[in-house]
């Protein structure tokens, strides 16, 4: 096998491609080698950066190509990088967050293991951008393959002066740092990944400050995603309007979207901003229809911290304005695919299990409502429920949204809240009869 | 300035908001929490601490903030212009209920048995705040471990900390007070989610200098210490406020007593901001059980053919009458001497100074036995440099700190705490300069360690470098040059060990720095040359004017030695206190001054018959035990007062049982000059008496009359503590002789003799609990030392100098890097002292493997 991770994507379609660029590599077999990466174009932009432009006008260039990131939470790059304090006399940090462990979410690892090289330039742009000369990559501890390439292709940046000492002549010092997770979903949130790397255990800091303020060793620290990054060098290479003219008003660019669950042909796909969901699930290019030949019953369009899409709503643009609208959200654009014998209240006892055993434990409503949540779900779904059980979760869930320090807590609820509400009659069923309305019959 | 200009600083520094209808304005930076505080609204909460940073972890203490659509926790908000804020809304108190609910879902709700009951927040807040039965109806998640099980869920964590990880609500107080405030990392938080788990790091225990605290500001009964837990509930005693008496601070602490049976069961905090922010070292904390203990001593003792027996005072002071008039009639009271120890209140410290001076009219009197060969001059340079004001709440507002000569973990617990605050909230930089590696530098910018025994080069080289950058003022600059320009700086750093840059580095902070803190502890206190010293620290004071913008200050080290000095208890008082005194008393003796040493002397000539200790164990503090030894063994009639049997009352003829601090009012003077007084919690245990009793006692059995009642007593103290007790320094530079010493052959390794981070002086081993933590003599050592010796941690080790030979455990020090072995003092069954020479300016010692 010439990849470590054999998984699908559409770098076919995307050759000769004006637009969609991140994916444009990732089936040639070599790209990960610094030679191939240069011969494709590699760190033009990081040369030009550190040839032609001022950190103001790097962060300008990206302010205007509308990056948003593509993390979870969508806040727009080169406002990020703004943020940090100009006149700081404090070392400066930016870490790449490689954590990806959000269920159904499979793309930044792509990047890394196919084309680690431009990772490493996006980085290495974004710290020029702030004044950083010492970046961290932190990449989830059970990607062996990814911190495999990362470190090779870190390696060989070194070796051929793209990092270091003096780059390009340009007088810029830049070092990089591999940092390894050790099997927790809490250090992909950002300030876990911060007190991570500081050697603290991984649970989340309160905000304010801000890590753009006070992050890493309380120097100001910029926390980028990968495809963030990612899609950098491409900005300055071919400028924001470029960017700009892809996706919609709001969310410009292209982004990657895992596509898995219930589906014939799984796998990531990048596609602009704006696609169709549904396009994406039953094109022939893309997931060609649901596995089996049966009927649609749930989308999780964003990760599973994102709230369950009904059939009726798959009609969405892909973007980040449309789908809060559809009253989910774009997520980390992990897209989970259920159809029609998945048991709903099975599927939220698997998701309020993992979020319970990865709540960090720091704050009281997600440490102690997770458990009780899991309880009470895993009593119905084990045909034990009470008929004051869906009220005790919708309070449960309430007392919980909003309340926490970092958004896991928020993460845990809402796909339930969705369910509470759109398959209310699913739950009522399970406790009233005590078994499950669907044939239970699980694909995945 | 301005008036304009000032108007608008303060207009950006301050923010107005409106909390519950009320307008407040408050210094930017303050919480919410605080701000509501501050007009009497007091937020419910769990995880936040005036002292620590803020983690927003309970949610607890929700807020409603308009234009904010979620609950906001209040103590990690910080209140801003125009922020409008309600603390008792419906949703907030919903919010609050809903914490209380999951907090309690895996709470045992063992209140009953539980020793936190009646001062339990949670118990408290659940009252005030939840709900009045639980939808939880789940099993509760348990913590058991079988094979460590104490009582049911109880796990010793630590010497004296018992954890119920059940009962534990995981505010993370513990372990941030420890990081932030203590610099330890013997509690952590394991595990995820709700099987987070608080325990002591794998295969260590709790054991930091500062871990009673742990367990004081824990909210709940997760942590308990064996000191208090089980013996008494909280509602049974009375709490009196009272002061260290183990330090120079003057930490401020309460005493929980119980009148029926006279006893005291803890000690807790008493937040004095100015001086303690509330923490408590471990001696402070755990040393008070000494007032308890069994081995105190209950009655007078008298010697009666070679052996003390009991007697009662009547007796006692009898004897006392018949033998001191005796040496006072037959060779005058100049052969009667007395040492008091700087622990003991004022009034004491001035009765003793007063039945000396006025009874005996003898000049013999020292309240310094630990500090070998003190000069007998007024104003030597020491002194002027202990006179030195100094505050503590300054060190956190000065920009760079330096610690000079002073390990302060086992010197000034405070101290070491508040510069730990200074660099973590207030972003201080720390340089440590010492004769070896120290804890406080972990904190520190540098860490310089320079060869033992050349502390004043080390000045002089940081004079001679700024001097040569330029750094410094150019005329005053030619002036000390002339001084102290025989050593070039390449030469002195050759001679200290340290290099040129790091003379420049320190030189560039205090130049640069807007505001000093410079800090000189015992080990230039305790060293021979300590005037010479303290001369360099003179000059540097001048050149750098240290002074105008900032502290230097040899600290005082015991509760009371800034009493004891500003009294007159030395032998040679300031000449206004010494006239202050011969106003008061209307005479003041003309004879000859001696203190300790010359003293001891004394003795030895026989020329010193009768001896009087308060308090103060020369035998075994006195830095050179076999002169001490020698003297006090000379002695016709020795009178020793102390709580406890020591190797001093062991020669004594008589003994008299002194009261613990607890036991009477007292006021003592800390090391800034601040006077506070210790209330008396209980009444004297046993015959015991207060020392400025028996001081009486004693001057009426020789028909004298110390006060006529405590008014007077109390008036002609308050006029010595009017006086301006600060030396001024000379005003010229000072040259400083450099005496080659070479190394005594044989005994390569140079020691130091302190205190245990444990103990503090010969009481501290009398409270069970700090024996737990510590409990006999070890010689600390670092790895490398012990690697040169062949010795691994615990294997037993001779330490032998030219006059003294002990054995005793090797201790692999985390902190040391360099050649010296430091031996703690605070262990009778270890006579450490004997392995010093009075005369030497560094001791030294051989260390040899003991072959089994
Ligand atoms: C529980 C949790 C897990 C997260 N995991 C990841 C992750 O694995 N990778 C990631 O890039 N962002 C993750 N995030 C989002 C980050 O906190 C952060 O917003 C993001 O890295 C910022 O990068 P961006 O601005 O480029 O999106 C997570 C957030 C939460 C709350
Ligand atoms: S919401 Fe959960 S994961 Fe986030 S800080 Fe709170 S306990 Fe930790
Ligand atoms: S042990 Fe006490 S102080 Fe520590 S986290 Fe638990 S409740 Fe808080
Ligand atoms: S007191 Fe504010 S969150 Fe705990």
């Amino acid at each position: 096998m010439t990849f470590y991770s054999p998984v699908l994507t559409n770098a076919k379609e995307i050759a000769g491609h004006d637009k969609l660029h991140l994916f444009e590599f990732v089936e040639d077999e070599k790209q990960y080698q610094l030679k191939r990466y240069l011969k494709h174009g590699g760190y033009a932009a990081w040369k030009t950066v550190l040839g032609k432009m001022k950190p103001e006008e790097v962060i300008e260039e990206v302010k205007k190509s509308g990056l948003r990131g593509r993390g979870g939470a969508g806040f727009p790059t080169g406002m990020k990088w703004s943020f940090v304090p100009k006149d700081s006399p404090k070392e400066r940090y930016l870490c790449c967050n490689a954590d990806e462990s959000e269920p159904g979410t499979c793309k930044d690892r792509v990047l890394m293991e196919r084309d680690p090289h431009v990772v490493i330039e996006g980085m290495a742009i974004g710290a020029y951008a702030i004044g950083c000369h010492l970046m961290f990559c932190y990449i989830r501890g059970e990607f062996h393959h990814c911190i495999e390439r990362i470190e090779k292709a870190t390696e060989e940046a070194y070796s051929k002066g793209h990092l270091g000492k003096n780059i390009y002549g340009s007088g810029y010092d830049l070092e990089m740092i591999i940092h390894t997770g050790a099997g927790a979903y809490m250090c992909g949130e950002e300030t876990g990944l911060l007190n991570s790397i500081e050697g603290e255990k991984g649970m989340a800091r309160i905000r304010p400050p801000f890590p753009a303020i006070e992050g890493l060793w309380e120097c100001p620290t910029i926390v980028n995603n990968v495809e963030s990054l990612a899609a950098v060098p491409h900005i300055i290479n071919r400028g924001a309007d470029w960017y700009r003219s892809m996706g919609t008003e709001k969310s410009a660019g292209t982004k990657l979207f895992s596509l898995s669950g219930h589906i014939n042909r799984p796998g990531n796909y990048e596609v602009e901003l704006g696609f169709s969901l549904q396009k994406l699930i039953y094109d022939s290019n893309y997931g060609n229809g649901i596995s089996d030949g049966k009927k649609l019953k749930a989308v999780i369009p964003g990760g599973v911290s994102t709230p369950f899409l009904t059939p009726d709503k798959v009609d969405v643009p892909l973007d980040y304005e449309s789908l809060t609208e559809a009253g989910s959200m774009l997520g980390s654009g992990g897209v989970i695919v259920l159809h029609e014998d998945t048991c709903i209240v099975w599927t939220i006892l698997k998701l309020i299990k993992f979020f319970r055993h990865e709540s960090c434990g720091k704050c009281t409503p997600c440490r102690e409502g997770t458990g009780w949540l899991e309880q009470i779900i895993q009593k119905i779904e084990d045909g034990r429920g009470g008929p004051d059980d869906l009220e005790k979760l919708d309070s449960i869930c309430g007392n919980i949204l909003g309340r926490t320090i970092c958004p896991l807590g928020d993460a845990a609820v809402m796909p339930i809240q969705s369910t509470l509400k759109d398959w209310r009659d699913e739950w009522l069923y399970h406790i009233e009869h005590k078994k499950c309305l669907v044939k239970q019959d699980f694909g995945f | 300035m301005s008036e304009v200009v000032k108007e608008k600083i303060t207009a950006v520094d301050t923010v107005t908001c409106t909390i519950d209808g009320q307008q407040i304005t408050v210094p930017r930076g303050t919480s919410v929490f605080d701000a509501a505080g501050q007009i009497g609204i007091v937020i419910p909460a769990f995880c936040n601490h005036a002292k620590l940073k803020p983690v927003g972890a309970c949610r607890m203490c929700y807020v409603e903030i308009e234009k904010m659509p979620k609950l906001q926790v209040s103590c990690a908000t910080m209140a801003t212009d125009g922020m409008v804020v309600s603390t008792n809304s419906q949703q907030v108190r919903e919010g609050r209920k809903a914490v209380i609910e999951f907090t309690l879902i895996n709470h045992p709700l063992d209140c009953p048995t539980c020793d936190k009951g009646g001062e339990c927040d949670l118990q408290d807040l659940t009252f005030d705040h939840g709900y009045d039965d639980s939808r939880f109806g789940f099993d509760k998640m348990r913590f058991i471990e079988e094979e460590k099980r104490d009582t049911f869920d109880d796990l010793k964590i630590g010497p004296e900390i018992v954890l119920n990880r059940n009962r534990c609500i995981l505010c993370y107080k513990c372990v941030r007070a420890n990081k932030e405030a203590f610099g330890e990392y013997d509690i952590g938080a394991f595990e995820r989610g709700d099987l987070t788990e608080i325990n002591a790091t794998p295969g260590g225990e709790v054991s930091n200098p500062f871990s009673g605290n742990l367990v004081e500001i824990c909210p709940v009964g997760a942590l308990t210490n064996s000191d208090w837990r089980y013996k008494i509930r909280v509602w049974l005693t009375k709490t009196v406020p009272s002061i260290c008496n183990f330090s120079g601070s003057g930490t401020n602490i309460t005493f929980y007593k119980e009148d029926h049976k006279n006893f005291v069961y803890r000690v807790t905090s008493r937040c004095n901001d100015a001086i303690d922010d509330g923490w408590l070292s471990d001696i402070t904390r755990y040393g008070y059980q000494i007032v308890n203990s069994e081995s105190r001593l209950k009655t007078p003792l008298i010697k009666k053919g070679g052996k003390q027996v009991k007697a009662s005072w009547d007796e006692a002071l009898a004897v006392i009458k018949k033998h001191m008039g005796q040496i006072k009639d037959q060779s005058g009271g100049v052969c009667i001497g007395g040492l008091i120890s700087p622990s003991l209140d004022n009034a004491s410290l001035y009765s003793f100074s007063k039945l000396f001076r006025t009874v005996f009219k003898s000049n013999n009197i020292d309240f310094r036995g630990d500090y070998r060969y003190l000069p007998s001059v007024t104003d030597s340079l020491f002194t002027i440099a202990a006179s030195q004001p100094f505050s503590i709440s300054d060190i956190e507002k000065s920009d760079v700190i330096i610690t000079f000569g002073t390990d302060l973990i086992r010197e000034h617990h405070n101290e070491y705490l508040k510069i730990r605050r200074a660099v973590n909230f207030y972003n201080s930089t720390v340089y440590s300069v010492n004769p070896y590696a120290v804890k406080t530098a972990d904190i520190a910018k540098s860490e310089m360690v320079y060869s033992p025994g050349t502390d004043e080069l080390v000045i002089n080289g940081i004079c001679l470098v700024a001097i040569e950058k330029k750094l410094v003022n150019s005329s005053a600059a030619a002036k000390l040059k002339s001084k102290i320009s025989k050593l070039s700086p390449g030469v002195l750093a050759k001679l200290t060990g340290l290099s040129k840059e790091q003379f420049e580095e320190l030189a560039e902070a205090i130049s640069s720095a807007k505001k000093v803190t410079f800090i000189v502890g015992e080990i230039v206190a305790r060293s021979l040359d300590r005037d010479k010293i303290c001369a360099a620290l003179s000059n540097l004071n001048k050149l750098f004017g240290v002074q105008d913008k900032g502290q230097l200050a040899v600290l005082s080290r015991y509760a009371n030695s800034k009493g004891a000095q500003k009294l007159g208890l030395s032998a040679t008082p300031y000449e206004i206190v010494k006239d202050e005194l011969k106003k008061i008393w209307g005479e003041y003796p003309d004879c000859q001054p001696r203190n300790t040493d010359a003293m001891i002397n004394l003795m030895k000539k026989e020329e010193i018959k009768g001896f009087i200790t308060v308090g103060a164990n020369p035998m075994r503090l006195y830095p050179d035990r076999s002169f001490a030894s020698e003297g006090l063994e000379h002695v016709d009639f020795l009178v020793a007062c102390d709580m406890f049997e020591t190797e001093t009352t062991e020669l004594a003829d008589v003994v008299l049982p002194l009261c613990s601090w607890a036991e009477y009012d007292g006021d003592y003077i800390n090391l800034e000059g601040k006077v506070q007084t210790g209330k008396q919690a209980i009444k004297p245990k046993y015959e015991s008496k207060a020392a400025f009793e028996i001081m009486e006692l004693i001057a009426r059995q020789l028909g004298a009359k110390l006060f006529e009642n405590e008014q007077v007593k109390n008036e002609e103290i308050e006029k010595l503590l009017k006086l301006d007790s600060v030396l001024p320094w000379p005003d010229d530079f000072l040259k400083i002789e450099y005496e080659k010493k070479s190394s005594q052959d044989g005994y390569p390794v140079p020691l130091f003799i302190c205190d245990d981070p444990h103990h503090s002086g010969h009481l501290t081993e009398k409270s069970p609990s700090l024996l737990n933590f510590s409990d006999s003599a070890y010689v600390e050592l670092s790895k490398g030392l012990a690697a040169k010796i062949g010795v691994a941690d615990g294997d037993p080790l001779r330490v032998e100098s030219p006059v003294g030979k002990i054995v005793v455990p090797a201790k692999i020090s985390p902190v040391l890097n360099s050649d010296v072995a430091i031996i703690p003092r605070n262990f009778s069954s270890t006579q450490t002292t004997s392995l010093l020479m009075r005369k030497k300016r560094v001791d030294s010692v051989k260390l040899t493997r003991v072959e089994e």
